[in-house]
């Protein structure tokens, strides 16, 4: 049977709910089940993943190594960075939270290919045992930017390397163009983009970033593999070929894609600290044109990464000071937080306190980062401990906080309950000691002289680098905790109904866990969802919702 | 305003901690508990980057996390709230905005502008000096000198005050030259050279680290120094060089063809020898334990393994012959003599030390 939807003179068909199993959540093709889908697997890619990290950090527990040979531990942190970055921040961010929130947030009743958003699903748990599996024939050793010549030496896991990131690389683009599309085309009457929730504007902009850039990391990939395996050269520098041009290729992805692990966490920001500060967000505007400032700019500065390299040196010039200027929009998000927080009530959940440790955190990073950006700087502690350090604070302080913060917010929409909130703060206090200890003081090991990607090292660093294994266990121990929590949660935790927190987005004004197809009524939208003094700024929803008084989550 | 009274104490008191970490990286006298220490121009023009980087970073984040430390300790939720408490019904503040949009855009002009004048600073560096070339190899540093022939392997020495240009390559994979002291930094990248031009003014001996990843060894590849010392002291060393390569072809090793004399080897010399030449890439542990060759202890006595990895059997006059003749093969890369540098005497030294190795 069918329902028929009536919504501004225009009948809309809605299929019925499919109710087999294997069609409701195996090869589902509801967007919300997808997203949970993405982030059940990346939680177990992550897992995976950081058990090579405490692998890395028990080896390091001695200057001479001996945990592991040099030669285990080059594949452990290849595969440890590859993992985290295609196979746990990506997809988490943007197939996960995107997947479950932005659809719901504009009005929509699902993406806009709901097959092909199946399919970019399927394609990334495969990619990624492929990833994982090629340790069974020798996985990569040089790290997870896989410089040529050295990927050309490597075993025949790097192959397989190639292909795994290729087809995680092709579910990140249907997925950007799935959502562009989404975003441009279906949007609920009134949801102009000056009304649009701010995390759809990180998913909008972050969007473009997915099928641009990814396509010229597909190219470099396709050309490794081709060198690899037929011999046809591309960069080995003996037959011709340029082993620059891979890093060129490389970074033209992976600097964009830096912003793709990191918009989407701007956007959780975005929703979790109003929210939680009872406040409107402070600069919407700005807040959102940053977004796309930060999204263009980011496909200019990819050259940063290699000063080093010999690129000409006047060539050089322009990507320092374009980087140079990405901390002013990005700055301006961090000022625009901070000042929502201003004449606030705040709540201190465990959200809000992952969004304050994200700013904490974050802010570290990108100061770290102009320090990189500065070519005189950046010359000494290029390739160093300093690098390791930073892009743990942007990627562990900035995204995976993100994640944190998003996942203890919109836990209680996926599954109608709300994870314990003393362990929540017992989470956040261990992994902000664990983390601050195992990466704060790497940053004074790269600009003292410790290189980095190295399996034993000089022992005038060995006092700190156990200070640092220490740390990470007790992070490790916290991520346990988190696991514990919401594993528990998801059948005990306390029911809270369709908004515990008090917020205004669309997606929490109809039940939890979501009903197949969102909205009986397509919503009509009236004004922006942070304006806490006003009534909600939509018609059409249903009534025994939006005539409930607001509840505020009282913590 | 009594109302944010609190928030004017703790601007003040942000503001007294900003100037107290200024002034602090402003006047130490030494970047020292930051950087390593600072060993010639233009690496201090780097540090005062440093200092002026490291003071805007030190304002900007005890703002950053001292506004919200306060903000979460004032605007909390008091338990005396009432449970559906808004905050003030604030949206934006276009001259706030407007201030905090200008004045870090004025900021990185000026950050630019110094960046840029610095980075300048390194490109004209003297180029009349001494030219120097450094050749990456898996897993050591080799550099060739004007009129040394071949490639010196050992360490690499620079007159003091004297401007040097160093054009940089690679043999095989991408390495990367660094010395910490120096500040300077560039890839060795194979079929490119890439060039880095200062000048040492302190006296002393430097590591050389490769900073890029290089395979199994790139772990050990931190082992050779840069030896900066006076002028006469270099010459010698230079003239040294000249003297020993006289008969190596130019940058193409050569071997001699007669057999090493081993007589007279002098196991103790070869002690310290293994620990300068050898112990990077060999343990002193049985065969089976590798850095990047296999291990040596008892490589003379060693019953399971009666061959070398050259197949020839295990005598001293054919350990001679691989520390003469290198290898290469399924083991890996092992340097000949007119890469790893040792003399004859030095090999008849190395065989009598480990002569005396057995395994336990």
């Amino acid at each position: 049977m069918s329902v028929i939807a009536e919504h501004g003179g225009i009948a809309e068909h809605i299929h019925p709910e499919p109710q087999g199993f294997i069609r409701k959540y195996i090869f589902s093709l509801d967007h919300k089940i997808i997203g949970i889908q993405y982030i059940i697997t990346a939680f177990v890619f992550f897992v995976l993943a950081g058990c090579l990290a405490e692998i890395i950090r028990i080896q390091l527990m001695h200057a001479n190594g001996g945990f592991i040979t040099p030669d285990t531990y080059d594949e452990v942190y290849s595969i440890h960075g590859s993992a985290m970055v295609w196979l746990v921040i990506i997809p988490m961010l943007t197939g996960g939270f995107g997947n479950l929130v932005m659809p719901v947030q504009i009005g929509a009743r699902d993406v806009a290919f709901p097959w092909l958003n199946m399919i970019s699903f399927w394609i990334f748990p495969i990619s990624g045992l492929m990833l994982f599996s090629s340790f069974l024939m020798g996985a990569p050793v040089a790290g997870w930017t896989e410089y040529p010549p050295m990927s050309l030496q490597g075993a025949a896991g790097t192959s397989m390397w190639c292909a795994a990131i290729f087809l995680v690389g092709v579910s990140s683009t249907l997925t950007g163009m799935n959502f562009l599309v989404t975003m441009l085309k279906m949007r609920a009457p009134g949801m102009t983009y000056t009304r649009m929730p701010l995390f759809c504007w990180g998913q909008f902009a972050t969007a473009p970033l997915l099928m641009i850039a990814t396509t010229a990391l597909a190219a470099a990939l396709a050309a490794l593999f081709m060198e690899r395996q037929f011999g046809v050269p591309f960069y080995d520098p003996t037959k011709g070929g340029s082993p620059v041009l891979w890093q060129h290729m490389f970074w033209f992805y992976s600097h964009p894609a830096v912003y793709i692990m990191i918009l989407p966490a701007f956007g959780i920001m975005s929703e979790v600290i109003p929210v939680f500060s009872r406040k409107p967000i402070f600069g919407y505007r700005l807040i959102a044109f940053s977004s796309a400032a930060i999204a263009l700019a980011g496909f200019m500065v990819w050259a940063h990464h290699m000063f080093t390299s010999g690129i000409a040196p006047y060539m050089q010039l322009p990507f320092m000071v374009i980087t140079f200027i990405i901390a002013v929009p990005t700055g301006v998000k961090i000022f625009s937080w901070i000042a929502t927080m201003w004449e606030g009530k705040i709540h201190l959940t465990s959200a809000m306190l992952f969004a304050i440790g994200f700013l904490v955190l974050f802010t570290f990073g990108g100061i770290s980062g102009v320090f990189l950006a500065a070519i005189p700087f950046d010359l000494h502690v290029h390739g160093t401990y300093f690098i390791p350090a930073h892009i743990h604070f942007v990627l562990v302080g900035g995204s995976l906080m993100g994640i944190f913060a998003g996942f203890y917010y919109w836990f209680p929409k996926m599954t109608g309950r709300a994870m314990s909130e003393f362990w929540g703060r017992v989470h956040f206090v261990l992994f902000m000691i664990g983390f601050l200890g195992t990466f704060l003081p790497m940053h004074w090991l790269g600009a003292e002289g410790m290189p980095r990607r190295v399996a034993t090292y000089d022992p005038q660093f060995q006092g700190i680098n156990q200070f640092e294994s220490i740390f990470s266990f007790i992070m490790t121990l916290a991520i346990l905790i988190f696991f514990i929590n919401a594993l528990y949660s998801i059948r005990n935790g306390k029911k809270v109904g369709h908004n515990p927190w008090g917020a205004r987005t669309l997606e929490w004004q109809i039940p939890s866990p979501m009903p197949y197809y969102n909205f009986k009524h397509v919503p009509s939208v009236f004004g922006l969802p942070y304006d806490f003094t006003e009534p909600l700024p939509y018609a059409h929803l249903e009534e025994e919702l939006t005539d409930a008084p607001v509840p505020v989550g009282s913590h | 305003m009594s109302r944010h009274r609190g928030f004017q104490i703790v601007t003040v008191v942000l503001a007294l901690l900003s100037i107290a970490e200024i002034l602090y990286f402003w006047l130490m006298p030494s970047v020292e508990p930051w950087l390593p220490p600072e060993g010639g121009h233009p690496g201090d023009q780097v540090d005062w980057l440093f200092r002026f980087m490291a003071s805007a970073a030190a304002l900007l984040y005890t703002f950053v996390v001292g506004y919200i430390i306060y903000f979460v300790i004032a605007f909390r939720r008091r338990r005396s709230d009432p449970p559906d408490a808004l905050g003030a019904n604030i949206h934006d503040n276009p001259k706030l905005e407007a201030a905090w949009t200008i004045v870090p855009t004025l900021f990185v002009v000026l950050l630019s502008i110094l960046s840029i004048k610095i980075w300048y600073v390194l490109q004209v560096q003297p180029a009349n000096g001494l030219v120097v070339e450094s050749i990456g190899r898996q897993w050591y540093f080799t550099f060739r000198y004007p009129d040394v022939n071949g490639e010196i392997t050992s360490e690499m020495h620079l007159p003091v005050n004297v401007p040097v240009t160093l054009n940089m390559t690679s043999g095989d994979v991408i390495h990367s030259f660094w010395v910490p002291d120096m500040r300077l930094k560039a890839d060795m990248i194979p079929g490119m050279i890439n060039t880095i031009r200062f000048t040492p003014t302190r006296i002393g001996r430097y590591q050389i680290i490769c900073t890029e990843f290089c395979g199994t060894g790139h772990s050990t590849m931190d082992k050779q120094v840069m030896v900066v010392e006076p002028v006469a002291q270099y010459e010698a060393w230079y003239h040294l060089w000249q003297a020993r390569n006289a008969h190596a072809g130019n940058g193409i090793p050569t071997v001699s063809s007669g057999a090493i004399s081993l007589v007279g080897g002098y196991a103790g010399a070869g002690k310290a020898l293994f620990s300068q030449k050898c112990s990077a890439c060999h343990a002193l542990a049985p065969f089976g334990q590798r850095i990047v060759g296999p291990g040596l202890l008892g490589v003379l006595h060693d019953p399971a393994h009666p061959d070398l990895v050259d197949g020839a059997p295990a005598t001293p006059a054919d350990v001679a012959k691989i520390l003469q003749s290198g290898y290469t093969g399924s083991y890996g890369h092992m340097p000949d003599q007119a890469e790893n540098g040792l003399s004859n005497k030095d090999i008849a030294n190395l065989v009598a030390y480990l002569n005396t190795l057995r395994l336990k």
